[in-house]
């Protein structure tokens, strides 16, 4: 259990020196207008990111849109990238940032009503609904399933710490999220998924 | 899974056994590469822009305090003059005499950014210069509806602090444009 948890907590983390040493001297270039250095820093960040943006989102043209974003906002913001900074953590910033102006966004527009009650403790329950539930639940991809039908808000709070493995503060200074919602929005979200999976 | 596994452990387990990466569509590198602006020194890039959203906010805020003063000095002077006509002011318009001095001094220093900013366009990236005319005609608009409403109302207070921090803002923006083209 210690060693889940602990592969959890340190995902985020996982960047080996010498990658980050790799990525450092792409950096640099990428800074210089070197576009083929930023290609191969999308290479090998793009997975992470369209993984984390299509578990926020749910949505894959959506998640589509928020990588691009990213990728178009890093490379405006990389000369001002601090180098002591983790890469993959700022570029899930940025997608983070991206997808809440989006939602803003959406809200002001009121275009899209199924969002509106993002922060809706109600709209758990009619959410959660939506998730078929088979005899063989308990697999990676249900599990994601699961997360996919999770409300938005309480989606962000789970994939951002159990998924991604961000702390409380991480996450409060990327969303601005007060501790105690994003406790509770944790608490939800595990409550959501063990009824969605049977365990 | 272990029949004594608890459901938060078997839910951990299955979270932490999720991929950490997706691949995304295979074409979606060629779209962001055609949304890269060039890096040049001369780039501007969103920060920057935003900065200047920002700073024209504060200007606006700002103009206020200045309007406060034009509308006390407009107590001791309540008279309408003339203004001096420009190729981009009707001649018909009417303000009253505080706001009149106040617009002459601002167009003399909108002629001097913008003698300035003309001088260093070149060195400006396109995209940037679009963003800085579009700005400005916005704040163009802005001080046309305010002129025209001050004709028909002159006594109109907010109107006159509107008037003042649209033509604050548009000089703010362009000293600030001028500041972002490197001297040739």
């Amino acid at each position: 259990m210690a060693r889940v948890l602990s592969l959890v907590q340190h995902r985020v983390s996982i960047e080996s020196p010498r990658v980050a040493r790799r990525d450092d001297a792409l950096v640099d270039r990428a800074r210089r207008g070197d576009v083929d250095a930023f290609e191969l820093l999308y290479r090998q960040h793009a997975g992470r990111v369209y993984a984390l943006c299509l578990r926020l989102a749910a949505d894959p043209v959506v998640a589509r849109e928020l990588v691009q974003d990213t990728f178009v906002k890093a490379w405006d913001a990389l000369p001002r990238f601090r180098a002591d900074a983790s890469l993959t953590t700022w570029l899930h910033r940025i997608a983070v940032n991206a997808l809440l102006e989006r939602r803003r966004g959406e809200k002001r527009r009121a275009a899209r009503v199924s969002l509106a009650g993002d922060e809706d403790e109600d709209e758990d329950e009619r959410d959660i609904a939506g998730v078929v539930i088979g005899p063989d639940v308990a697999t990676a991809i249900d599990l994601e399933r699961a997360i996919g039908a999770l409300p938005p808000g309480v989606r962000r709070a789970f994939v951002l710490h159990d998924v991604e493995g961000y702390t409380h503060e991480e996450i409060a200074t990327m969303t601005g999220l007060a501790a105690g919602t994003l406790r509770a929005q944790l608490h939800r979200a595990r409550q959501l998924l063990k009824r969605a999976l049977s365990l | 899974m272990s029949e004594h596994t608890s459901p938060d452990d078997r839910l951990n387990e299955l979270t932490a056994a999720l991929s950490s990466e997706i691949a995304p569509p295979s074409d979606l590198w060629p779209a962001i590469r055609g949304e890269l602006a060039p890096r040049t020194r001369r780039t501007i890039h969103w920060d920057t822009r935003w900065r200047l959203a920002a700073a024209a906010l504060l200007v606006a805020a700002s103009s206020s305090i200045l309007t406060m003063f034009a509308m006390r000095a407009r107590e001791h002077a309540p008279a309408t003059v003339a203004v001096t006509p420009r190729d981009t002011a009707p001649v018909t318009q009417r303000l009253p005499a505080h706001l009149a001095v106040a617009e002459r001094g601002y167009e003399r220093s909108v002629d001097a950014l913008w003698r300035t900013l003309d001088e260093r366009r070149d060195s400006l990236a396109p995209s940037t210069v679009a963003t800085v005319e579009r700005s400005l005609r916005i704040a163009d608009s802005a001080i046309a509806e305010a002129r025209s409403a001050l004709e028909q109302d002159p006594s109109n207070r907010v109107l006159a602090e509107l008037f003042v921090s649209n033509y604050e803002r548009k000089i703010d923006l362009l000293r600030r444009a001028t500041e972002l083209a490197p001297r040739t």
